[in-house]
């Protein structure tokens, strides 16, 4: 009898185990669930994809600013660098656990969230608002489906191909405008025994961004924005001549001997030390990162042009390759109100001149940038982005991501002459062929 | 009657709790992703789409997976001849009477050194090493006039999943050589003392004696790096995520982009499917030959 008591506690014991392992979520998860009167605490998941120090200092401190006016709120705030983002913000919607004000690149990128629901449509809220005034609405288009707004930015971006001031000044070389003068502003530090453009390519987004400017320049908007879509008729994906012509003159950055050696193996930031080494001529980088080229060599000892990849062809010759960096709010959020009132706080004017202060990073809040909070040159490239015509995307995130696998990888094999871009166009229009009857399914 | 079934019950009660756990967090997950697999989904948008087996046809038609498991192969065929032939070879010269007393701790440490390094940490000292322009390699190639040999040595498709390879070998060549020396050391030492009075020479004391007599501790460690090889993941992703274009691309990287960047979950599940079958029957016949193993 005593044996049989041992054996029934011992089980019970296992299963109470087991059972308190499992209620512990429980209770977690209704704790969060309570809330919604203003007085009540609420707690807000905020996920960006900025750790690094002197980033995480100012989202630190724009946190602690708006909790502390408004005291019934709590922010947990998490981050994690550009490349793990991509995965660890699908994991999170794929377990539900999509954070209230996340993260994310404009164009398909967002777009993908939007159409699965994932995200909250707050046109009423930035568009019958004073929201509206407080943010430069050009940026917020790439965040519009549908004539919806499912995100707002945060910054904007553009990429502009930087230059050595002193070599070009050396080597008699002049501000290229055309893609001729380009190659041979190339083959002229070349001669000269510099690196002209430094180039790490490491992962393919590098060369996704020059392949990217090439096919906003050589193909005509329309049929671009119906291939990168997918709705253009199959049988049309992707074979516009524009594509290959693209493929083909980033091949002749290579056979020219404009890149450094082997781009495939180096990293783009290491690249970039190099240029401010004063190793390279060119290099082709993001208005974000003119701040680290400015502390490592000067604001003085660069300049830049935007990149002449075009030659009077079909696409719009003054688009720039670039794209606003913004949030988006869960449409799960059980809190709406206050993740758009933070999500206004931390793009708004205010906290915008202050990330451009510490960061010098132009904040896509109307004002932010001017002489007082930024360097010259970055408002001069401000200047640029606003006379463009408008921003050809990031390639990586603006088409489908299984064409993205396929094109991106690809451009490698071009920098390493192991495939031709007919190949290659031919593999992305297979590839966008599968993602289109994927879609209509 | 009851009281002697409960008896014999006695057991099973002990290992319950061990049983639940594993069914909990090692069966149950492999049961589900099997259930996964017959499906088509995405991350982000879950809903799950019957197809069922066409995950697997397309296994069979997907180039990369091809790819993927003869690199897998290329990597595991290296590491045995490395982490078991060189490295039992070490052991012995380690062990050798001649050199243990004098340089046998100082060799075993240097070389075993490396094994203690996180694998990040080793995969970005080796990028730097590998880097075209500036790295020691190229650099060493150029100074002694071998230009024509240098390489993107990380960037070229051809060299790609060599050069990651090679430095795998030297991660962990020091670590099975340990290994290996602790089975020499279970040698009895008056072995090799015959063998020399019988005027048996180094070479033959390594073939006669030290082979066979580690022989368990061999058959171990090959299983264990050829299912490690068809495992890896974490020095791929660290130095090449699998590029340039797919070249260094194995079974575990791919399942992982599929997964995580092309939201194919249920082709993802597929390949993990696949991974599960290949590593079960190694490690099937590991125990197997571990068996045999025994009875001689």
């Amino acid at each position: 009898m005593i044996k049989n008591q041992f054996y029934v506690i011992s089980l019970l014991v296992i299963l109470s185990m087991i059972l308190v392992a499992c209620s512990g979520g429980d209770a977690g998860g209704t704790s969060e669930s309570s809330g919604g009167s203003e007085s009540e605490a609420v707690t807000l998941k905020f996920f960006h994809k900025w750790p690094e120090p002197e980033h995480m200092e100012f989202y630190e401190f724009a946190v602690q600013e708006y909790e502390k006016n408004h005291p019934n709120v709590t922010i947990e705030m998490e981050a994690v660098a550009d490349e793990p983002y991509k995965d660890k913000i699908r994991v999170l919607m794929a377990a539900n656990e999509v954070p209230d004000v996340y993260f994310s690149w404009a164009g398909e990128f967002s777009w993908k969230f939007a159409r699965a629901g994932q995200a909250l449509d707050i046109t009423d809220a930035v568009m019958n608002t004073d929201w509206k005034d407080q943010v430069i609405l050009s940026a917020v288009e790439p965040y519009k489906l549908d004539g919806k707004i499912y995100g707002v930015p945060m910054r904007i971006n553009a990429k502009f191909m930087v230059y050595n001031k002193a070599m070009f000044e050396e080597y008699g070389i002049s501000e290229p405008a055309t893609w001729d003068e380009f190659l041979t502003a190339c083959s002229t530090l070349k001669e000269n025994g510099v690196v002209p453009l430094a180039f790490g390519d490491e992962f393919p987004w590098a060369a996704s961004h020059y392949v990217g400017d090439f096919n906003a320049k050589l193909v005509g908007g329309d049929v671009r924005s119906a291939d990168y879509l997918l709705t253009a008729p199959a049988e049309k994906l992707f074979t516009d001549p524009g594509y290959v012509e693209g493929l083909a003159r980033f091949q002749t950055l290579v056979t020219a001997g404009c890149f450094n050696e082997g781009p495939n193996g180096i990293s783009h930031s290491s690249a970039r030390s190099s240029f401010i080494a004063g190793k390279a001529g060119m290099i082709y980088i993001e208005l974000e990162e003119f701040v680290t080229v400015a502390d490592g060599m000067g604001q003085d000892a660069f300049g830049f042009f935007q990149f002449p990849s075009g030659s009077g062809d079909e696409g719009d010759q003054k688009l720039l390759t670039g794209a606003p960096d913004g949030f988006m709010i869960s449409a799960s959020t059980e809190h709406p109100e206050e993740a758009m009132d933070f999500l206004k706080f931390i793009t708004g004017p205010e906290m915008g001149k202050e990330y451009v202060k510490r960061l010098g990073i132009p904040s896509a809040a109307v004002g932010a940038v001017n002489d007082e909070t930024a360097l010259p040159i970055v408002v001069k490239g401000v200047e640029s982005i606003n006379t463009a015509s408008g921003m050809a995307l990031w390639l990586d995130t603006d088409i489908n991501i299984k064409i993205v696998e396929v094109y991106l990888p690809g451009m490698q094999a071009i920098l390493n002459g192991t495939k031709t871009p007919e190949e290659l166009m031919q593999e992305v229009h297979d590839a966008a062929v599968q993602a289109q009857s994927e879609l209509s399914q | 009657m009851k009281r002697k079934f409960l008896n014999q019950l006695t057991p099973y009660y002990f290992l319950l709790p061990s049983l639940i756990l594993m069914s909990v967090f090692i069966y149950l997950p492999v049961v589900e992703n099997f259930y996964y697999s017959l499906f088509r989904w995405s991350a982000i948008d879950t809903t799950l789409n019957y197809i069922g087996f066409e995950n697997y046809t397309r296994i069979f038609t997907d180039d990369l997976v091809g790819l993927s498991l003869f690199n897998n192969t290329l990597y595991a065929v290296i590491s045995v001849i490395f982490q078991v032939f060189i490295a039992l070879v070490l052991a012995a010269m380690l062990e050798a009477h001649l050199v243990r007393p004098f340089f046998g701790t100082l060799f075993r440490n240097i070389l075993f050194l490396p094994s203690v390094l996180a694998i990040s940490v080793v995969g970005v000292t080796w990028q730097l090493i590998y880097r075209p322009d500036t790295g020691l390699i190229n650099q060493v190639l150029r100074a002694v006039g071998l230009d024509t040999l240098t390489r993107t040595w990380l960037g070229e498709e051809g060299t790609a999943i060599y050069s990651i390879i090679a430095v795998s070998q030297w991660q962990w060549v020091g670590y099975c050589m340990i290994l290996f020396i602790v089975a020499i050391q279970a040698i009895p030492e008056e072995l090799f003392e015959s063998a020399r009075i019988d005027g048996a020479n180094a070479v033959q004391q390594f073939f006669r004696i030290t082979v066979p007599l580690v022989r368990e501790t061999t058959l171990v460690m090959t299983t264990i790096t050829v299912i490690g090889a068809f495992k890896v993941f974490d020095i791929i992703w660290v130095m090449t995520a699998g590029g340039p274009n797919h070249a260094s691309e194995v079974l575990g990287n791919y399942l992982y982009r599929v997964a995580f960047r092309n939201d194919e979950m249920g082709y993802a599940a597929a390949l993990a499917t696949l991974l599960f079958v290949i590593t079960f029957l190694l490690t099937f016949i590991q125990l197997w030959l571990g068996r045999t193993g025994k009875e001689n």
